[in-house]
């Protein structure tokens, strides 16, 4: 009975996930280029030898990883901070509240070109103010070295008020006389924090860095618009590859190896959080 | 059921059917053959007269555009995206000239001279000719002209610079005299764009993108190295700004349109923004072809605007007559007149009226007699990709110039050896 009613749920998914992974995956062993007139062709793992001695496949997985670490990290901590202080009573909380998760709601492309305006060289906002005080403009956007930073600082604003929000549910959940007892015994406010409040809000942000990580792995919209992959792909990610791979190049056989490269990281990254977090719980037990 | 009632049926059932079939046929003798174009968002606005005249003067077709995107590549997602399902909604595109080939090969175009003829560019400028035609076929019909070109500034230098080392020294002699901020600016974005300001600069120095054979890319010789050397340069002399390395065409007006730079390369577009009232340059700006040393010659890059024709569409012939009508002469003097279009056809270039509206067109016509077209070849694309991120190493100075074009070219040949052609791209070479 329970499978019956799971089963519409289990065919969904076959639909939308396995299938198309099951023609990727039948994709990879194919030529299917523009070259072979958008045939499929038999090639062995052809594919797959070639992605393995990809240097741009290598280069644009640590650039992707780089990234995705490092905004999921920043978003993470500065997400707990602003879900700290909209837990907290105070005036004006439900406008700031609001106020909060305006980045969330903005169209990704229209929040990059934003950001490549503010950052415009040498006509942007912040070089303006730069040039006011009377140094010389700063080329954000054309040094491999800023512009991957500045992917990041613009994903970091867009998507900490997702992880406030999901931290802050996860807050309202802690009862407020685990802090009250906590109190009495003499506990400091930081070591409530520490002691209580972290600890239960574990799962949530697990929750969140997971729901995270997957997106910031597929990275695409923002870094099309914001760097097109550039400079010098510094800023290319797997999924800015693939899609170059199929859209421009008509190279759908290994533009699927490359998508199912990005994969195969995805789930070992996913597997490997899952473990941590259950020797995690398993060493608190 | 009685008999009576049987055949009072039946002729009610006939009736029906022959009520049904009769406004079938009717409904199909009013109703006019349906032809989408697919254009850039710039040229669905410029054509919406010019689509409101053919539609009253041929009942019989409905000329329909969809009003795309407009950034180019994002059109060249739409239309794939399209064709890749392969019951395309639209039967004409207003292609970019480095799609054809990779159209062409993937079998979504059908070859036009069945049906507008085999000189059905005869009155093209032959600049603007190439790459239309590719494995023998002729797959696309310019409509807008379009070319790499050197803006100057005629307040601040006599004549414009002809040679690359004649350019820097201008630059520098103004920007030390403080009149201007940059010397030069150009595309250094990784995008197409660089690609066509790198093609330009190759053939000034001697060199060549593919091979004659078209098996072959030759980054790697000195012509090549020469020329990304001297991006290079551009940059450490401070003559171009660092910040070129994301200049796209809007960035590089933008510094020459606040009067901070003495040149600039961008395309034809960029002189009737210069003529606007905002700009701070209005009336000092003058047009002329690239520099190039005595080992190469000045060329534009190549990059029109022309319709093909989809081979899904039904109605091949309607769509045939819609290309010949909008790239005709009267429509390409209206684009020119109203909006400064470059027009494809020898003859407007003459044309005592476009002539005095835009004083820059025998400048223009002059720089169609230079032209060079990007490697017509289906793996254009990658090549290109290939050579963008070469260059924006060069330009960020994460590589040394040498270096990165020997990589591209090692890298490009890979590509071509992989897909085993070269032998197609062979033949498109005019």
């Amino acid at each position: 009975m329970n499978l019956l009613l799971t089963l519409p749920a289990l065919l969904l998914l076959a639909l939308v996930f396995a299938v198309p992974l099951l023609r990727y995956g039948w994709l990879s062993f194919h030529a299917d280029s523009v070259i072979t007139g958008l045939q499929p062709v038999p090639n062995g793992g052809a594919n797959w030898l070639r992605l393995i001695e990809d240097e741009r496949f290598w280069q644009n997985t640590v650039q992707t990883l780089r990234f995705a670490g490092l905004s999921v990290a920043l978003e993470l901590l500065l997400g707990l901070a602003l879900a700290l202080l909209l837990h907290q009573r105070w005036r004006g909380r439900t406008a700031v509240r609001t106020i909060t998760l305006l980045p969330w709601a903005l169209p990704t492309a229209v929040m990059a070109l934003g950001w490549r305006w503010i950052f415009n060289d040498p006509y942007g906002p912040i070089n303006a103010l730069v040039q006011a005080l009377g140094q010389p403009a700063l080329p954000f956007l054309s040094s491999p070295a800023s512009t991957w930073f500045v992917v990041v600082l613009a994903d970091v604003w867009k998507t900490t008020p997702f992880v406030a929000l999901l931290l802050l549910a996860g807050l309202q959940t802690i009862p407020s006389d685990l802090y009250e007892a906590f109190a009495l015994d003499g506990g400091s406010p930081w070591q409530a924090l520490r002691r209580i409040t972290l600890p239960l809000l574990l799962p949530y942000a697990f929750l969140a860095v997971l729901f995270r990580l997957a997106q910031a792995l597929g990275v695409f919209d923002l870094v099309q618009i914001l760097t097109g992959g550039g400079p010098a792909g510094s800023t290319e990610t797997l999924a800015l590859y693939s899609y170059l791979t199929a859209m421009r190049f008509l190279d759908f056989g290994y533009s699927a190896t490359v998508m199912l490269g990005m994969f195969l990281l995805l789930l070992g990254l996913t597997t490997a959080l899952l473990l941590g977090r259950r020797w995690l719980a398993g060493g608190r037990a | 059921m009685g008999l009576r009632s049987t055949l009072r049926y039946a002729v009610l059932a006939l009736l029906l059917v022959g009520l049904i079939a009769g406004g079938a046929l009717w409904a199909q003798r009013r109703q006019p053959v349906i032809v989408t174009a697919l254009m850039p968002a710039p040229f669905a606005q410029a054509t919406e007269p010019i689509v409101a005249t053919f539609n009253r003067t041929h009942p019989d077709i409905e000329l329909r555009v969809n009003r795309g995107p407009f950034e180019t590549e994002s059109i060249s997602d739409l239309a794939i995206s399209s064709l890749l399902l392969g019951d395309s909604p639209y039967d004409l595109l207003l292609m970019d000239v480095t799609w054809t080939p990779k159209y062409a090969a993937a079998g979504w175009l059908a070859p036009l001279e069945p049906l507008l003829g085999e000189d059905a560019l005869a009155g093209v400028v032959p600049g603007a000719q190439e790459g239309n035609r590719f494995d023998g076929h002729l797959w696309r019909i310019p409509l807008v002209a379009d070319m790499g070109l050197l803006y100057w500034r005629t307040d601040l230098m006599a004549a414009p610079p002809r040679t690359p080392d004649e350019l820097m020294a201008t630059a520098s002699r103004l920007q030390r005299s403080g009149r201007v901020r940059w010397g030069y600016v150009w595309q250094g974005r990784q995008y197409e764009g660089l690609s066509c300001v790198f093609l330009e600069v190759l053939r000034a120095f001697g060199g060549q993108w593919l091979t004659d054979s078209g098996d072959r890319v030759e980054l790697g010789n000195p012509g090549g190295v020469a020329a990304a050397s001297w991006l290079r340069q551009l940059i450490d002399r401070g003559i171009t700004p660092r910040a070129v390395a994301n200049f796209a065409e809007p960035e590089a007006l933008q510094s020459f349109e606040a009067g901070d730079v003495a040149l600039m390369r961008n395309w034809p577009y960029a002189w009737a923004e210069l003529q606007k009232p905002g700009s701070k340059v209005r009336g000092k700006v003058g047009v002329t072809t690239m520099v190039a040393t005595s080992e190469g010659a000045t060329a534009a890059t190549q990059g029109s605007w022309g319709f093909s024709l989809v081979s899904q569409s039904p109605h091949p012939r309607e769509a045939a007559l819609v290309i010949a009508a909008l790239t005709s002469p009267e429509v390409q003097k209206d684009l020119a007149r109203r909006l400064g279009y470059t027009p494809t056809l020898s003859a407007l270039f003459e044309d005592p009226e476009l002539v005095a509206a835009n004083p820059v067109l025998p400048e223009l016509r002059r720089a169609l007699d230079h032209t060079v077209l990007r490697p017509l070849s289906p793996l254009y694309a990658q090549l290109s990709d290939i050579l963008q991120r070469q260059l924006s190493e060069v330009i960020t100075g994460e590589r040394q110039a040498p270096a990165a074009m020997e990589r591209a070219q090692r890298l490009s040949n890979q590509v071509l050896r992989a897909s085993g052609v070269g032998t197609s791209a062979v033949e498109a070479t005019p």
